[in-house]
């Protein structure tokens, strides 16, 4: 479906990850204007100070210091103006633990970070993909 | 992966047979069960005709009107064993008030629905793409 940008916010603290996800945007063809949070703290800063436009979908990293995944999405889903963002976890963490609480806490997907760049960049295409299907 | 149900509700018989000849062609693993409207559709969550394991995909026709779906997102939601279900809406028709309201119920996606069969594959075919790149938790219920 042809519809315009929305805007992306990538939650991820690790700068060689979020390295790979613009490559990945890149290799992929995907124009969405991405914004980078470093943390769920400076996250929630730039969506509460409205720093950064709404973005309709957030990925977001588990494993991170000062809040993680799982705390920045309580405090996202407890927020009126915020809670209906669409949340994909991105991870390295298969702990079966941080999956049932992101999906109790109502993420579109959780996804494991595929070890080889090749296959990232192929999970990236599936997921924008279906981003393709969606109306935001 | 262990759970393999996924329940379809959605009212329109040409609708949900155009579905399972999709799932059929593109080989889905997960078994799919049809629901023709809320009540039914409670009953396999949650009644008599209790689906196992509990699916961990939901695919809601919102906006037919015998379907009632966004009372059934509502009960969903807010029940301890069927909240953390993957809700997708797929639709036909444009309902503004409805799509906002299942959006703030956080579903995984909005889509609309494909008019034909072909296109019913495809569609399916990318959705069934994101469904095996995306971990589901072994929680058995």
């Amino acid at each position: 479906m042809t519809q315009r940008l929305v805007n992306i916010l990538l939650v991820e603290d690790d700068e060689v990850d979020v390295m790979n996800v613009k490559r990945a945007f890149s290799k992929n063809n995907i124009k969405n204007p991405l914004y980078v949070a470093g943390n769920g703290v400076e996250a929630l800063e730039m969506l509460d100070d409205k720093i950064i436009p709404l973005p309709k979908i957030i990925i977001l990293d588990i494993n991170m210091p000062k809040m993680n995944g799982i705390e920045f999405l309580k405090v996202l889903r407890e927020n009126e103006r915020l809670k209906n963002i669409s949340v994909f976890v991105m991870t390295t963490s298969n702990e079966d633990s941080d999956k049932i609480k992101a999906y109790n806490l109502n993420v579109a997907g959780y996804i494991l970070k595929p070890l080889s760049f090749e296959k990232f960049v192929v999970s990236v295409s599936t997921l924008n993909n279906f981003w393709q299907l969606c109306e935001m | 992966m262990r759970n393999s149900n996924i329940l379809l509700v959605d009212s329109c018989k040409a609708d949900f047979e155009n579905v399972k000849k999709a799932f059929n062609e593109i080989d889905v693993k997960f078994t799919l069960h049809v629901a023709q409207n809320d009540t039914e559709a409670w009953l396999m969550l949650q009644g008599d005709n209790k689906i196992s394991p509990i699916p961990k995909i939901v695919l809601i026709d919102i906006n037919e009107e015998s379907v009632n779906g966004i009372n059934l997102l509502n009960k969903i939601r807010i029940h301890p064993d069927l909240k953390s279900i993957l809700v997708f809406v797929i639709t036909r028709t444009d309902n503004e008030r409805n799509k906002a309201a299942a959006l703030n119920l956080n579903i995984a996606g909005y889509m609309h629905k494909p008019d034909d069969s072909k296109k019913m594959t495809d569609f399916f075919s990318i959705l069934n793409d994101y469904w095996n790149i995306i971990e589901f938790s072994s929680e058995k219920k």
